[in-house]
């Protein structure tokens, strides 16, 4: 009892503690990652700020991934606002519709050798309203192709990044070698949905990377495209890889990638960090084309200032700092860049430990020529409604096409 | 057959069928600590009860995911706080429903009694506002304050007062006669002969504060601050995937002294809740 | 000194007429439970108020704008949100799945365990463990062990030739699912309230009936269950009411899904309410909610009073 009391007093005490100090300008800045190496790097380059503007501070504080933008928007409706943080692709149409996040446009002019237009124009647009720039991308990663190079050497088969500079590596390719490298009753698939959530938490970044490929999208200015022919016809693909090939790791089914129970799967480059440990070659290629060609796709994270902060010019002025040509080579190493120049220099291509120049040359390909997935201002609704659907749609007996239709018109009302 | 063999048959019957139909309320167990010693890949491997190799190393990395003993030691001092406060409080406010005659009394007693039937659900979203406005979010203090006032403070009281009207008037005369005043009746007298009641109390809302999961999942965003059941559910890797070795390694640390506590006290256990229950 | 005896002599005299005995009483009762009260107007009462009128409005968290929009809420819950009906009926379907499960169950472990003998104690301890496990950690555990064809449960099942269904990736299993592992969790509740009540009845009653040639079931029917009717009662609405408050059991184990089927009330506020931040319409929802256990509250009343008569 004396103990609470006592850790009572002393969490008041912090506390009183934190707000002083928020006179003295500490920038709160929310992250979703926990990892040492990041925030070591993150709190470097707030050193470097703290230097120059004597008297501020920087404090990362995590909120975990899964609760992120609950956590935060309870923080900003709470009356405990942070300054500045990350912000999910999908997230931000949502934000700056509320007026939650500040307009940067004028800070990054006005920064010191800045160099806006480095920022390639594809990897800004999600970033901008109406010429505005709400936010600054410090992620653009694409999804690329994890192979597991041994199963492909011991089933004879060509792995996609030699398919892939041949350029025969395309969606029927795929479904090939996918097939070929199933084994049912060993419980090996030839593919793994991103992190095996494909029917969950990630069914965009199942569906997406073939309708593109195939030339449809999700939705699109107010229309909603999965029912069109392109994705029907990418979905239909999915669909029989799933139930009639069984080269898809099933919904329910665990046949994790990257303890070597799937052949290959989808990911961002970060995951490469979880390679070492998995104990089998790898290798990462392009995603399959398809009838409309090479169609990347890209996911991006990026920095806001949140409208509710007390020090907003401090905070615009870290995200000037953070993101200035030497800093994003800096954060680089962990965070695919969008400034052109940076990804042009043979830094960043040699930037990774894990990957092989030859490989990250794919990697800046896909990021200058990759789109985000669809977004929204209502995304956390359309996805909500899309769920149940999608569900539906996962099942051997699903009719695709009425499935997809049910989709379209759950989502259209939100659109 | 004779009558013994069929007593010992019938025995047999009796704990061959019982012990069936317990094997889903133990085999969660179990298979929660083995799986807690699995690795990550053992885990959906063949099932088997004993681990083929024991991690250990997993109850490491439950501490190093995040702040786990200080997640720990905020649901063992939050649980103790509010146990307290409620014993006091529904002891004091039980005692004058059941002892003392007052204006008001039988509105008082209906007015309480409603608070029994309404889900948190209903009152958490302007509790949110109500703790914003307080300058608690983000904080314990909520989580602290509605177990003590709210649905469950309430029903504390009543279990309270179901036992003070069952105690003998002499005694808290003759405690008048000594001079003590209502407090002193209160504290030297009445609450000395209510030992069960109170340990009933007091090990329901220990429970029912160590079990909170709504109001944390609401009012809690810091990491350092969250309580164990918000700790449980966030062992997922950077996307949102359960680590299930490390997410069944920690609900093991945190069920399993529950567990010794109630094996050790199942009788005062078992019973706090008929108590609880009966009256409802 | 002498000032200060005279005004307190003189206070006591003034007010010894109006302070009588009773009306001390009174204000050292209010005292006592004031703390009590107070805390119960501001944190429950006054929240309870303040929903009606969060209810009447159009409010999103994150834009933080509210205006007022009368009844719009709850047209859109009963007449216009299909989603809402859905939630409504599976709310129905859960209760009506869990509530007889757990009291035929909790019956039938309450009559094996009622009278002493060897083992009871041990049973009783098993039966009950799950009532004192946080329920965070019963869903997680669940949850893993229903896994699709990896997880345990249908490992297991497979070694007896069973081939288990994905559980929790399809509506109607994931249901049965969440039902079934919720009664195992709550149903020692029950067991010790139907111990407690069968042991209460005086066992001449049975022995009579016994001597009279009836058979052990004639005997449940004809004395033991309607002596048991007061108990059912009570244990029907609490399980009832209990079950339309289930919340953390379906947010871990399933999130409401799949395809929307294990979508109950009170995962369905808190989703509106602080996933999409739709703070009028979550409050419209709580309102509903709080009217639909107010009728189960006073149908239980009605009935008891239909029983002592």
């Amino acid at each position: 009892m004396r103990k609470a009391l006592k850790s009572l007093t002393v969490s008041t005490l912090a506390l009183s503690l934190a707000t002083g100090y928020a006179m003295a300008e500490d920038l709160r800045f929310t992250v979703w990652t926990g990892n040492e190496a990041h925030l070591d790097m993150l709190n470097g380059i707030a050193d470097g700020f703290e230097a120059k503007h004597p008297g501020t501070t920087v404090t990362f504080e995590t909120i975990p991934a899964g609760d992120y933008v609950q956590k935060l928007t309870f923080q900003l409706a709470g009356g405990n606002p942070p300054d500045l943080g990350w912000m999910f692709e999908d997230s931000m149409p949502t934000f700056v519709a509320a007026g939650a996040v500040e307009p940067l446009t004028d800070t990054l002019e006005n920064a010191e050798a800045y160099d806006l237009a480095d920022f390639s124009d594809p990897a800004m647009s999600l970033w901008k309203e109406d010429g505005e720039i709400f936010g600054v991308p410090f992620s653009t990663s694409p999804f690329m192709v994890f192979y597991n190079k041994d199963m492909f050497d011991a089933a004879g088969l060509e792995d996609p990044l030699t398919l892939a500079e041949k350029g025969e590596w395309t969606l029927e390719k795929f479904r090939d070698v996918a097939k070929a490298l199933t084994k049912p009753e060993e419980r090996f698939w030839g593919f793994e949905f991103k992190d095996g959530q494909g029917y969950d938490t990630r069914i965009m970044h199942a569906v997406m990377p073939p309708i593109r490929a195939y030339g449809g999208n999700g939705w699109s200015n107010g229309e909603c495209g999965f029912e069109k022919a392109e994705a029907v016809e990418a979905v239909e693909m999915l669909h029989q890889m799933v139930f009639e090939d069984k080269s898809i790791v099933p919904p329910g089914e665990q046949g994790d990638y990257f303890s070597g129970s799937s052949a290959m799967t989808i990911n961002q480059i970060s995951r490469a960090s979880k390679m070492p440990e998995a104990g089998f070659e790898w290798g990462i290629a392009p995603l399959p084309s398809g009838p409309a060609g090479e169609a990347p796709v890209i996911g991006q994270a990026g920095l806001v200032v949140f409208a509710k902060s007390d020090n907003k010019e401090r905070a615009k002025q870290f995200i000037a700092w953070m993101t200035n040509k030497k800093n994003v080579e800096v954060m680089a190493q962990f965070f695919p860049p969008a400034r052109v120049s940076v990804l042009e220099s043979d830094a960043f291509t040699e930037a990774n430990a894990l990957i092989p120049p030859e490989q990250m040359k794919h990697v800046a390909a896909a990021i200058k020529e990759g789109e985000v997935l669809p977004s929204h201002e209502r995304a956390p609704q359309i996805l909500a409604a899309m769920k149940p659907r999608f569900d539906a749609l996962w099942r051997a007996d699903a009719d695709v096409e009425a499935s997809l239709k049910a989709i379209c018109d759950a989502i259209r009302p939100q659109l | 057959m004779t009558q013994g063999q069929l007593d010992r048959l019938k025995r047999a019957m009796w704990v061959l069928s019982l012990s069936i139909l317990a094997i889903p309320f133990v085999f969660p167990f179990l298979w929660m600590v083995s799986s807690g010693f699995k690795s990550a890949t053992e885990i959906f491997g063949q099932p088997s009860l004993v681990p083929r190799i024991w991690r250990w190393t997993n109850f490491v990395e439950v501490f190093e995911y995040q702040p786990f003993a200080q997640q720990y030691f905020n649901s063992l001092y939050i649980a103790g706080l509010v146990t307290v406060l409620t014993l006091i409080l529904s002891s004091l406010a039980g005692y004058a429903l059941a002892r003392m005659r007052f204006a008001g009394a039988g509105l008082l007693m209906l007015f309480l009694v409603s608070a029994l039937m309404v889900p948190e659900e209903v009152t958490i979203i302007p509790n949110f506002f109500l703790m914003r406005w307080l300058g608690l979010m983000d904080t314990h203090g909520p989580l602290v304050l509605l177990p003590v006032f709210g649905p469950h403070g309430v029903m504390a009281t009543f279990l309270m007062r179901q036992y003070f009207v069952a105690l003998p008037k002499e005694l808290e005369e003759a405690g008048r006669m000594d001079g003590l005043s209502r407090l002193g009746i209160w504290w030297k007298i009445a609450l000395p002969m209510s030992r069960p009641a109170l340990a009933a109390v007091a090990i329901i809302t220990f429970l029912f504060s160590w079990n909170l999961f709504l109001e944390p999942l609401v009012f809690i965003s810091s990491l350092e601050k969250f309580t164990l059941p918000l700790a449980l559910a966030n062992f997922t890797d950077a996307y949102g995937l359960p680590l299930w070795h490390l997410q069944l390694a920690a609900t093991s640390l945190a069920v399993v002294p529950i567990l010794i506590v109630y094996l050790i006290a199942q009788r005062q256990i078992i019973e706090s809740f008929a108590m609880s229950g009966v009256k409802g | 000194m002498a000032t200060a005896d005279d005004t307190s002599a003189m206070a006591r005299h003034t007010r010894v007429p109006w302070l009588t005995l009773k009306r001390r009483e009174t204000i050292e009762a209010w005292l006592f439970v004031s703390p009590t009260l107070i805390g119960f107007l501001i944190f429950f009462l006054g929240p309870l108020i303040a929903v009606v009128i969060y209810s009447m409005s159009e409010w999103n968290l994150l834009s933080g704008g509210q205006v007022f929009v009368g009844l719009a809420n709850y047209r859109d819950a009963l007449a216009e949100n299909p989603d809402f009906w859905h939630v409504i009926r599976n709310s129905v379907i859960f209760a009506m799945g869990l509530v007889p499960m757990n009291m035929a169950l909790a019956l039938i472990l309450a009559i094996a365990l009622s009278r002493p003998r060897r083992g009871v104690v041990f049973f009783r301890t098993v039966f009950f463990a799950p009532v004192v496990t946080s329920a965070v950690a019963w869903a997680i555990v669940w949850k893993f062990l229903l896994q699709g064809e990896g997880g345990t449960v249908n490992q297991l099942l497979a070694l007896v030739g069973v081939n288990g269904p994905n559980w929790l990736r399809e509506p109607d299993w994931a249901m049965a699912a969440v039902i079934v592992t919720r009664v195992i969790k709550m149903v020692g509740l029950n067991m010790i309230l139907y111990i407690a009540a069968l042991q209460s009845i005086p066992r001449d009653y049975e022995e009579a009936a016994r001597l009279e040639g009836a058979t052990g079931w004639q005997v449940f029917r004809m004395v033991t269950w309607p002596l048991l009717a007061p108990t059912t009662l009570i244990i029907m609405v609490i399980t009832t009411i209990g079950s339309f408050k289930v919340f953390d059991h379906i947010y871990l184990m399933t999130g409401g899904g799949p395809e929307n089927g294990t979508l109950v009330l009170a995962f369905y506020i808190y989703e509106q309410a602080f996933e999409f931040f739709n703070v009028g319409y979550a409050s419209a929802l709580a309102m509903i909610m709080f009217v639909i256990v107010l009728m189960l509250t006073i149908v239980q009343l009605l009935l008891r009073q239909r029983g002592a008569t």
